[in-house]
């Protein structure tokens, strides 16, 4: 059983990470149609994607760079989530690999 | 008054909480589980390593469900934990969820509140991107976004609790190409984001200030701070979605 100070360093680090989840939600409810607010949040999901994208292959390195610009084609010649999911998986994998050795 | 951020100007879709959509997102969000298996196996390795026991460890990805927050505090982990500044860098890492809740507001804002709270206990950055592609295509539905966030949820908790019970060393050929998934995922949903030669200079904005503040200040705000540095190029340039 976890001791006292754990359970409360979990418990109030749970509360902190659903106050984030929740609080954009409820939050939206005081942002005015047309505001500044409203269009920056209609306009940021492509960018926010592509930062995401470039993060993680910086963190994760090579392999991941190789392994989404092949999902990236993939998706552009098929069309098909799975197909290029597979494809920049097995991607990374070998690359992975033969950098490694 | 105060209103929704919904605009009047794009089609106007009634969000929905249905099976089918929920069965969608679940089967989409299928390979999550062994991504964020994959992940939580080394959270849970690293868990044992800090002393925790097992149900401590499951504990925390259950409760907190955060990848980078329990990174982040794992890190600041003592005997006596310093609770304050771990519940800051908690707050600090996951205040991209305050911008995709508002997003989601969008979406969602028309359901109850009763209804829409408990589903974004289980919101992950992964299940957002996949809700807001959904939404997209089949219009707003808080089914496909409850089904995608649960597996992703199994494969995180389960995989903590394997990872402490069995010590497997992270690093190899399969934990890059699992680890590589969410960001896989994401590329594979550009293409729905793409609007033309307009794009191309906000998103290099959003790439270029993602790998300075990646290698300057720490992975965790990369996505927040270059997205936003790019949506506001897009701004100042008169762009619309």
């Amino acid at each position: 059983m976890p001791d006292w100070r754990t359970l409360i360093a979990i418990g109030l680090l749970g509360l902190a990470s659903y106050a984030m989840r929740a609080g954009g939600f409820l939050a939206a409810d005081a942002i005015r149609e047309g505001s500044i607010a409203a269009r920056f949040l209609r306009l940021a999901p492509g960018n926010l994607f592509v930062a995401f994208v470039a993060a993680a292959c910086l963190e994760n390195g090579w392999p991941s760079v190789i392994g989404c610009i092949c999902a990236l084609a993939t998706m552009a010649v098929t069309g098909k989530e799975w197909a290029a999911l597979s494809v920049g998986c097995s991607a990374a994998a070998l690359a992975a690999a033969l950098l490694i050795r | 008054m105060p209103m929704a951020i919904i605009s009047t100007d794009r089609p106007m879709f009634k969000p929905a909480l249905t099976r089918v959509a929920f069965r969608r997102g679940f089967v989409a969000a299928l390979p999550f589980i062994v991504s964020n298996g994959m992940a939580g196996v080394v959270m849970g390795v690293a868990y044992k390593g800090l002393g925790l026991g097992l149900a401590a460890a499951v504990l925390f990805s259950l409760v907190v469900y955060s990848a980078t927050a329990q990174a982040v505090t794992l890190g600041m982990w003592t005997l006596s934990p310093p609770v304050a500044a771990m519940v800051v860098a908690c707050i600090a890492t996951n205040a991209r969820y305050l911008v995709m809740g508002a997003h989601l507001h969008q979406l969602f804002g028309r359901l109850r509140r009763r209804v829409m709270l408990p589903i974004m206990f289980l919101l992950a950055d992964a299940s957002w991107v996949m809700t807001t592609a959904d939404a997209e295509r089949n219009g707003p539905d808080a089914g496909y976004l409850l089904g995608a966030s649960v597996p992703m949820a199994i494969g995180w908790i389960a995989g903590t609790g394997l990872g402490y019970e069995l010590p497997l060393k992270p690093g190899g050929p399969l934990a890059i190409a699992a680890a590589l998934l969410p960001a896989a995922f994401v590329v594979t949903l550009l293409p729905t984001q793409w609007r033309g030669r307009k794009t191309v200079w906000p998103w290099g904005l959003s790439v270029t200030v993602a790998l300075l503040i990646s290698r300057l200040v720490g992975p965790n705000w990369a996505m927040l701070i270059g997205g936003g540095f790019g949506t506001a190029i897009s701004m100042l340039r008169g762009d619309d979605a």
